[in-house]
């Protein structure tokens, strides 16, 4: 019962001790870290599979269809058989392209959302390597994704990538500061950038206590996957994809499987800082029930993004890097402040976290007023009825 | 000619010798006068909006036929012809200064007639591809597989068996290429966007030392509503010059319908706006009842008008949601109305035959009535389900805060600029001109009943998204109304016919269509097929507007504005 009831990390356990048997200590060390690199670069695979499914049911819900029901039981099988056609797929490389860059784009953009899972904790002590600077790998990692996509949009030879290419540099660069202030507002309140820390110390989840930060980081973490209503870089009804327009069969592919590998990863991370990661009833007398409460987190995170997906129509690019640079950025930056003073403030934790609260919702209110007046006045001046 | 005749002319006194013969069907206007008297008429005679250019080939000249109206006051129509006996080398001045809404009207004549328009500064091919050879609508034009002029052909029924003619004729055989032609040594002449690369003012004017990207949107993009391209010139993420591209969908339906009959017309319009095929057959339909002078019984009027509403609620409830599609809104909208839309034609199945080609008018009626239980069923539909999805639509999609921010004053296009531009339909309406041709020109039974035109003023996007929903609860109105009052009654004037005869003469129908004044243009010499037949396509002329209304925008503007224009490409490039 007690193995049951920590399975996962009792299980790694017997499995150390069983190879230890027969190995020396030094390729136990190494057959475990490849073991453990492996199912973490599966993931983003893992990931796409289960949620092209997913979003395609979601979706097809919100629309009145029924969404894939052809191949197998609920058209479960439909991501195995998009991933047959999409290998056996032609590899089309434009003319004149920059042959080694658009090559590498693909393999650029796949690692970088395959290594966002090392610093992860799907449960207690479940964690690739639980770094003393998580929050801020996060981060670093999170901006390969623009190097790649610009790659991919040069190296294409195509306006319509190009343009992309220009979209996700303004775009990602804009909101990687929301994103850094509201996830440094975490890191104040917890005192450590270790993501294990970062879930071990909300006692009650993050979202409840700075609900600033937790919109900031999620609408910042839509707006880096590029997906709806921010999803310019890849907008199909203008640039048609995009950076990726050019790319065919398995790069393709690639772009694909990073999509939703991000995807995600940032829902998993949004999980970890605000909503309690791992944290759930029993979970710590069972630390097994912990990879559930966090998958579960993690899918109503993805759900909601699917249905903003399905729901909202797409920003235009001024109107969304002004939201982030009028906005957000400034949100997040009074937020920050607000956090720093409170942490201060000479009295038991659950009061600071008490003053917080009051004052992050007093930061919302203002927004959402200035934001209403701001509209009303656009309005005006443009003589425009209504709004 | 005496000159007490001539001072009976009209406009003679302001323009002398402009007016040189009054016929029946219009003024025949001397060409090196025709600009004169064009301006007259816009700024002292009130008819200040080009409804129609087109053009016949009489055998002994060419005619340029213009059809003028006012919509400031509303006047009834003017028709202006203009004759060029010399067939190699017709000229006529461009009245495009003056109706900015000519400048497409004149490049199809151009295309089609090959008559050059003096003064239009960019008088290229607009339908037909650049190095074509030969006018289409000439009568002496024939084109591959040509066998006789008019259908039925003989050789489809040999003996009574059909027969094709593709295979009794082997490839290429009747293809004929000019002199001096081969077609493996062609090569695509370029196209040179000098005027919208600014190439001719000099470059982009401004310090900043940025460089003009051509993007050709289309003709396979997903937001250009099938096969039309944009050629955008792009600073950054700014539209500074926009060239339309169309044709792709070319099929000479003008000339297919001189060789057919009458008859083999009106499935032949079902394909011109393939979303609202009921109002194509009304407009054709109307065209040569106004030649036949046919009295249309009052059940067969009826049923008219409530399939032409219906069809207004189809081709609007697309237009909005894939409006919503342009925005990035990921089809959820669009399907929405795809949903009423497929209701809507399990009605029109049930009563024509078909969802989509319906052909289901007749001259002088209907081709078959009503089916039983077919009142009710329309009935829930308008009574019950409508109103109840628009009311979703409104809440779902009115009050969005991100398309609030995308459509207002996006696409602007003022009153003024509206009516040059020759704009119709809700795109005339939502720039705050009220004109509907329902109101303006009754057409069948309109005039019995009671509906507002919607208008507003804005002149923007969103201002179409607004004109068209409100004119699906004036079509629900108008429903209501019909449903109730149609009779019983025959459907059909006479008995049913293959044969028409069709007395000479010319008529021109106009009808308030789902997206703006579709016109018929039906020409009859007496015999089984129309001498001419032209389509007046509110969607090409609406097109007209796009540059003026994209420039100054983004890119994404620019697929937003194109979609509130609700083209169909099957009525741009016929």
């Amino acid at each position: 019962m007690d193995y049951i009831r920590d399975f996962f990390i009792n299980f790694a356990h017997s499995w150390t001790t069983w190879i230890s048997g027969g190995l020396p200590g030094w390729a136990v060390t190494v057959v475990n870290f490849l073991l453990g690199g492996l199912i973490l670069v599966m993931m983003p695979v893992i990931a796409t599979l289960a949620l092209t499914w997913m979003e395609r049911k979601v979706i097809g819900r919100i629309q009145n269809r029924l969404g894939p029901n052809r191949v197998g039981p609920w058209g479960i099988f439909q991501a195995i058989a998009d991933a047959v056609k999409m290998l056996i797929k032609e590899d089309i490389i434009p003319d004149r392209a920059d042959r080694p860059v658009f090559n590498l784009a693909p393999i650029l953009i796949f690692v970088g959302a395959a290594m966002l899972w090392a610093v992860i904790p799907f449960g207690r002590r479940m964690i690739g390597q639980d770094l003393n600077i998580g929050a801020l790998y996060v981060v670093a990692i999170g901006s390969i994704t623009t190097v790649a996509v610009l790659m991919a949009g040069w190296a294409s030879n195509n306006k319509f990538a190009l343009i992309g290419a220009f979209r996700v540099v303004a775009q990602l660069l804009s909101y990687e500061i929301p994103m850094v202030l509201s996830i440094g507002v975490v890191v104040l309140v917890v005192g450590s950038m270790r993501m294990g820390t970062i879930v071990e110390s909300q006692w009650v989840p993050f979202c409840l206590v700075l609900p600033v930060a937790f919109i900031t980081y999620v609408l910042a973490a839509i707006a880096e996957t590029g997906r709806a209503p921010f999803d310019l870089l890849e907008a199909d009804s203008e640039i048609v994809a995009g950076y990726f327009v050019e790319y065919s069969g398995l790069k393709f592919g690639w772009f694909y499987i990073a999509e939703y590998g991000n995807l995600m990863a940032v829902s998993a991370i949004t999980t970890t800082l605000f909503l309690g990661g791992w944290r759930g009833p029993f979970a710590g007398a069972a630390p097994v029930l912990g990879p559930l409460y966090f998958i579960i987190k993690t899918v109503l995170v993805i759900f909601v993004l699917m249905w903003i997906r399905g729901t909202l129509p797409r920003f235009r690019i001024d109107q969304m890097l002004a939201f982030a640079w009028k906005v957000l950025v400034p949100a997040a930056l009074v937020n920050l402040l607000w956090v720093a003073a409170a942490l201060k403030l000479p009295v038991p934790q659950a009061v600071q976290y008490a003053v917080m609260l009051v004052g992050n919702l007093a930061i919302l209110g203002v927004t959402l007023t200035l934001l209403g007046q701001s509209a009303k006045q656009h309005a005006k001046r443009h003589g425009l009825a209504g709004a | 000619m005496t000159d007490t005749m001539t001072s009976a002319l009209p406009f003679n006194d302001a323009i002398p010798g402009a007016v040189l013969e009054t016929t029946p069907n219009g003024l025949v206007v001397a060409a090196e006068k025709l600009p004169e008297l064009a301006r007259h008429l816009r700024d002292q005679q009130g008819y200040d909006y080009l409804a129609m250019v087109t053009s016949v080939d009489w055998p002994q000249y060419l005619e340029v036929v213009y059809y003028l109206c006012g919509v400031a006051q509303p006047k009834p129509g003017l028709v202006l012809k203009v004759r060029l006996s010399d067939k190699a080398n017709p000229v006529v001045p461009s009245v495009i200064d003056i109706w900015p809404g000519a400048d497409f009207q004149e490049r199809e004549v151009y295309d089609m007639m090959g008559i050059r328009f003096e003064g239009h500064p960019n008088l290229r091919r607009i339908l037909l591809w650049e190095g074509f050879a030969g006018w289409p609508l000439r009568k002496d034009y024939r084109e591959s597989y040509y066998e006789e002029d008019t259908k039925p052909l003989k050789s489809r029924h040999p003996d009574g068996s059909h027969l094709w003619a593709e295979d009794r004729v082997p490839w290429k055989d009747n293809v004929t290429y000019p002199v001096g032609v081969d077609p493996d040594l062609w090569v695509s002449p370029q196209v040179q966007y000098r005027r919208i690369m600014g190439v001719d003012q000099g470059g982009n004017g401004s310090s900043l030392n940025t460089e003009r990207v051509l993007v050709n949107m289309g003709p396979q993009h997903p937001s250009t509503h099938g096969v039309f391209r944009m050629v955008l010139a792009i600073e950054g993420e700014n539209v500074v010059g926009l060239e339309p591209e169309m044709g792709y969908l070319h099929r000479c339906h003008e000339k297919i319908g001189e060789r057919n009959t009458y008859l083999m017309n009106i499935p032949f319009t079902d394909r011109l706006d393939y979303i609202s095929s009921m109002s194509n057959n009304l407009g054709y339909v109307l065209a040569v009842e106004k030649l036949m002078g046919l009295q249309v019984p009052e059940r067969a009027d009826y049923i008219r008008v409530i399939m032409a509403e219906f069809t207004r609620i189809v081709s609007h409830f697309i237009a909005v949601g894939f409006l919503f599609n342009d925005l990035g809104a990921y089809f959820t909208p669009a399907l929405y109305g795809v949903r009423e839309r497929e209701l809507i034609l399990d009605l029109f199945e049930a009563a024509s035959g078909s969802r989509m080609m319906c052909n289901y008018m007749r001259f002088g009626g209907v081709s078959a009535d009503l089916p039983e239980g077919w009142i009710k069923r329309a009935r829930e539909t308008v009574w019950d389900r409508l109103p109840r999805v628009l009311g979703d639509f409104e809440t779902l999609l009115s009050g969005n805060e991100i398309f609030l921010a995308r459509a207002k004053g996006v696409g602007h296009l003022s009153a003024q600029d509206a009516v040059a531009y020759s704009m119709a339909g809700p795109m005339l309406r939502a720039s705050g001109v009220p004109y509907d041709l329902r109101k303006a020109a009754p057409y069948s039974i309109y005039d019995r009943f009671d509906f507002d035109v919607c208008s507003r003023p804005e002149g923007d996007v969103w201002a179409r998204f607004r004109v068209r929903m409100d004119e699906i609860y004036q079509s629900l109105r108008i429903l209501k109304q019909a449903l109730d009052g149609i009779p019983e009654g025959p459907i059909l004037a006479g008995k049913k016919q293959y044969q028409m005869r069709v007395p000479a003469g010319e008529a021109y129908s106009r009808i308030e269509g789902p997206k703006g004044e579709l016109g018929f243009f039906v020409v009859s010499d007496g015999k089984a097929n129309p001498y001419r037949y032209h389509v007046r396509a509110p969607t090409f002329i609406n097109l007209t507007s796009l540059e003026k209304m994209c420039i100054g925008h983004k890119i994404a503007d620019s697929v937003v504005i194109l979609g509130a224009i609700d083209i169909v490409l099957g009525e741009v490039d016929r």
